[in-house]
């Protein structure tokens, strides 16, 4: 296409040049004739024709701008010796595209989180109009007060509700664990989506407890566990070892309202019990384990909705003051768990694309310096193309034409780059044991952010050299004389020099910032060593097991496991410390006035067997560990952190003493041991209350086995495995692997933090050096003839080195001041996500500084020395 | 906008108008116009010939002009220029507003103290 374009081009070009020449000499002849016949000489008449014309070449540059041909053919030219250039100089291109890929790259990826996370809409009708219902202090309500918001509310069109819970889908006789999603009978309803096949449930599909066993299947849980079998609607399969009849299959790009949430199957609410068992909580206004979308009625603002929400809220406090005294509505955009997760995500991605865009910004500032220096080795072609007529807007317009070819590759490039991260993030999978994923697949939104930050970014580090460029003084340049004419005393490029280094501070700043929280974060007390430990889970729950069959069977594969060859150690507990899985309960000082509703305290709970506390290395500061005599018949007793015994117990010796269990007036309960605080839902969390409680004394028939051996995971998890399944061949087992891997998800957040403002500042440190090293070669050599009458004259390289970098040091001083203050802004947005990292920490700054100041004499040193060496004689005969 | 660039952009004017008037007359080639000018305006061209290409190269961009290429009074290959029924229209509507400005000028120029 381009080939032909060129060649057409071309021809059209060749064609009107020709008529141009053949019009111009018709012209010339016919003044000569007409002079001769008006009696002069050939000669004197040749003479005065060419003088009465004018500069032929000039007429012509300006007929083929008034012909307007040039706007493609010069393009196609330009593009032309585009190439050309960038052949005879690859070293400069290669530079260019290749920071230009990266910059460019960087920002694509960001802003391809920035758009999936933030801005792409939910494939829903009217996604506007949905909102996530939370309250103010929690994402969840309970499954009584979801109905009470549902039934009495005037402004929203319908309200639906949610639950994610593991299931045991069974197919072929092979139980799998897969998620489910509770959800009310008008979920999908609601969200107005269409069956990709067969129907949804609707509300007459959930009317009575146990009644509606239904599953609709996600698009790619009937791509991959059923083969995209076409027929699937209307047979049965089991779940939880119950038969379920699948309803249908939905849309292929709908996995949840939520971004993060990939649920395998969506199953009515009120199979909850059966889902659940257990722990029905449909009837319970003190379990809140529902999530609430509503949509607005068309024309209703979320203030309207808020307070009549806040109405309802206002009679459930009065009418349940146990569970829902103080119950405040609020209304988030779905999508990141209400505002729980909203607000980080947006500050953190915001964060990145500023400086990602800083970075960019950076490259540009680069380019432009370097550009400016090759501007001056370009002086001269560009005097003749001036003198030839060439306007101003001509050799802008070339100029520019090259720096977009370059900017265009290099966003070629880092596309390229961006697409393959982009697919890397979207294939990674959260060590967890949760149906968490993050689909950053580029779209046409983010090719189009790509294209147009090469395009603006051609443009934005070109024009200024190109503008200098075309303001060639003619006379001078082709006399050998200085180049531009000056403008201001203080350069173009000196401004570059501040820029690039206050940038720069900014970024590196930010990357050893958050490389030190995270090595706060990683040698943070956790509370337990996470080494050598090998966790997997399974549930004994019913129809297979009953609690009594349950109980045997966690104990004979404890016994098992606990004499296998290598393992140290080994226990249960319900979950586990900095997993996804939390559970909160509701507890009370003892002999203290009943706190009610949500005023009461509450505190984190571990079902645990004795030797857990051991085998997490959690240590017992007082007391004792449980043992087997604490049964179901025993006295009720417990394990407390420090802070359950501080907050919660007001002492700082609790054993022995007690402590009431639930809201009002529950059961009393002896403390028998005290262990250290640890870390418990994130990292980043105050000191956090939390009570152990014996496996024995509270049953669940979820566990998960935690396995302390120096032997490698991957062993210890196949042995116990095989362990299992010559128990139960059927039981799933989920969840396995080393503890420190499942740790990933806590400090996620933290990595990527890292590792993206890690690579950032490399990148602006390698900008930074070659930007400024080009800028100063580019100082200098303009500086060639001044040298070299400063050494003849007699100047030591002291003093010459010394009027060379003075200015250099003032702006670069001048840089490190500005970026000082843009870092103290960008640390403390960095605060939230940053753990531990305290953004004004002075050895931080010195570091920084003595980073950069390093830097930038390093980027002098090489051209002030090439400079010091000048020899007098040949630099003032040169110019 | 400066003095210098004014006087170029009345120059441009008043040339193409005389381009579209010498066409008007009959077909030409570029020689010929530039005779033509001299002839109805009764003296030679202050500016230099070369510049009357770039006004017939936009005037026949515009589509005033059209071009073909033909035998000369001495036989050669000549590009000649006639007016297109746009340049008609644009050359009667040039020389009204012309012929305004003209008489409203020499009305004003008319004008003898104590008249006002």
């Amino acid at each position: 296409m381009f080939r032909f374009l060129q060649w057409k081009s071309m021809a059209r070009r060749e064609r009107f040049e020709a008529g141009m020449r053949e019009e111009f000499a018709f012209h010339h002849e016919a003044r000569i004739e007409h002079l001769i016949r008006q009696g002069a000489t050939r000669q004197e008449a040749a003479r005065r024709a060419r003088l009465e014309f004018g500069a032929p070449e000039a007429y012509r540059e300006e007929c083929r701008e008034a012909h307007r041909l040039h706007l493609l053919d010069e393009l196609v030219r330009n593009l032309r010796y585009g190439f050309r250039n960038i052949k005879k100089n690859p070293g400069f291109a290669a530079t260019a595209i290749v920071s230009l890929a990266l910059g460019i790259g960087m920002n694509t990826v960001v802003f391809s989180v920035f758009e999936s996370l933030l801005l792409r809409p939910l494939p829903i009708e009217k996604p506007k109009q949905v909102v996530f219902v939370e309250t103010r202090t929690g994402t969840t309500l309970s499954f009584p007060s979801y109905r009470d918001f549902r039934d009495n509310n005037s402004t929203f069109s319908g309200l639906a509700g949610f639950r994610i819970s593991p299931v045991d889908l069974q197919i072929a006789k092979n139980p799998q664990r897969v998620w489910g999603c509770l959800a009310t009978g008008n979920y999908f309803d609601m969200l107005g989506l269409k069956p990709a096949l067969g129907r949804f449930f609707h509300p007459q599909d959930d009317l009575r407890a146990g009644a509606s066993p239904y599953a609709v299947l996600s698009y790619r849980t009937w791509q991959a566990r059923f083969a995209s079998n076409p027929a699937i609607a209307g047979q049965t399969v089991r779940i939880n070892g119950l038969p379920y009849t699948v309803l249908g299959v939905a849309p292929a790009n709908f996995h949840s309202t939520e971004l993060l949430l990939w649920p395998d199957l969506w199953i009515p609410m009120t199979m909850e019990p059966q889902i659940e068992t257990g722990n029905p909580w449909l009837d319970n206004r003190h379990t809140w384990n529902t999530s609430v979308i509503g949509r607005l009625k068309p024309g209703v603002t979320a203030t309207q909705a808020t307070a009549d929400l806040d109405r309802i809220a206002n009679d459930l406090a009065r009418r349940f003051p146990d569970s829902d005294r103080g119950l405040r509505m609020k209304l988030s955009k779905p999508g990141l768990w209400g505002s729980l997760l909203r607000g980080p995500v947006t500050r953190f991605v915001e964060g990145l694309l500023l400086l990602a865009g800083m970075a960019l910004l950076t490259t540009c500032v680069n380019l432009a310096g370097l550009l400016l220096a090759r501007a001056s080795d370009r002086q001269r072609e560009m005097a003749i193309r001036s003198s030839v007529g060439a306007g101003a807007g001509r050799i802008i317009r070339q100029v520019l034409t090259e720096s977009s070819l370059i900017s265009l590759m290099g966003g070629f490039a880092g596309f390229a780059v961006a697409a393959a991260v982009c697919r890397f993030l979207s294939g990674w999978r959260a060590p967890v044991d949760f149906p968490v994923e993050f689909d950053v697949t580029p779209d046409w939104r983010v090719f189009l952010f790509a294209g147009m930050v090469s395009v603006l970014t051609g443009i934005l580090f070109s024009l200024g050299p190109a503008v200098q460029m075309s303001r060639v003084d003619l006379n001078s340049v082709l006399k050998g004389g200085t180049v531009f004419r000056p403008r201001w005393g203080v350069g173009f490029r000196d401004f570059l020099v501040a820029a690039e280094i206050a940038l720069c501070f900014v970024l590196v700043f930010g990357s050893l910032l958050s490389i030190q929280g995270l090595r706060n974060a990683l040698s943070m007390p956790l509370g337990f060593n996470p080494e050598d430990v090998t966790t997997l889970a399974f549930d004994v729950g019913p129809p297979s097991y009953n609690e009594a069959q349950g109980r045997a069977f966690q104990e004979a594969i404890l016994k098992k496991v606990e004499a296998l060859p290598g393992v140290i150690s080994a226990a249960y507990a319900n979950s586990l410390p900095l997993s996804i899985d939390q559970s909160t309960t509701g507890v009370q000082s003892d002999g203290q006035a009943i706190a009610r509703g949500r005023e009461a305290k509450s505190a984190n709970y571990y079902q645990i067997s004795p030797g857990l506390l051991e085998t997490l290395r959690i240590s017992l500061l007082n007391g004792r560990d449980f043992s087997e005599h604490d049964s179901a018949h025993a006295p009720q007793i417990a394990i407390v952190n420090q802070t359950f015994a501080e907050k919660i117990m007001h002492t700082d010796n609790p054993v022995g003493k007690t402590f009431r269990f639930g809201l009002a007036g529950g059961p009393r309960i002896v403390v028998a041991g005290l262990v250290a605080d640890g870390k418990y839902v994130s990292l980043t969390e105050r000191p956090t209350p939390v009570v152990f409680w014996p496996i024995e004394q509270q049953y669940n028939s979820t566990t998960t086995l935690v396995v302390r051996s120096h032997l490698p995971s991957s062993e210890i998890v196949n042995d116990v495995r095989r362990l299992i399944a010559s128990m139960d061949s059927r039981l799933p087992v989920y969840g396995a692997g080393s503890l420190d891997d499942m740790l990933g998800f806590a400090l996620f957040p933290m990595h990527a933090a890292a590792v993206a403002l890690s690579a950032f500042g490399l990148l602006a440190l390698a900008l930074a050096i070659t930007g400024i090293n080009g800028l100063v070669s580019y100082a200098m050599s303009r500086r060639t003839k001044e040298i070299g009458i400063r050494i003849s004259v007699g100047a030591s390289s002291f003093e010459i080195g010394r009027f060379l970098l003075t200015k250099l040091a003032v702006f670069v001083l001048i840089g490190l001041a500005v970026g000082l203050l843009l870092a103290l802004a960008a640390g403390q947005a960095l605060h939230s996500v940053v753990y531990g990292a305290s953004p004004k920490d002075p050895a931080l700054f010195c570091s920084v500084l003595s980073f950069l100041l390093a830097a930038a004499a390093l980027a002098c040193w090489r051209p002030t020395a090439r400079a010091l060496r000048v020899d007098p004689v040949r630099a003032l005969r040169y110019e | 906008m400066n003095r210098k660039q004014e006087q170029a952009e009345l120059l441009q004017g008043t040339l193409d108008l005389l381009v579209l008037k010498a066409v008007s007359l009959g077909k030409l080639h570029g020689y010929g116009i530039l005779l033509r000018i001299e002839q109805i305006s009764g003296r030679a061209l202050s500016i230099e010939q070369g510049a009357l290409y770039p006004a017939l190269y936009r005037l026949e961009r515009q589509g005033l002009l059209d071009t073909e290429w033909g035998v000369s009074e001495n036989n050669r290959r000549a590009k000649y220029y006639t007016l297109t029924r746009a340049g008609q229209r644009r050359l009667q509507k040039e020389q009204r507003s012309w012929n305004r400005l003209v008489g409203a000028i020499s009305a004003a120029l008319a004008v003898e103290p104590g008249e006002a």
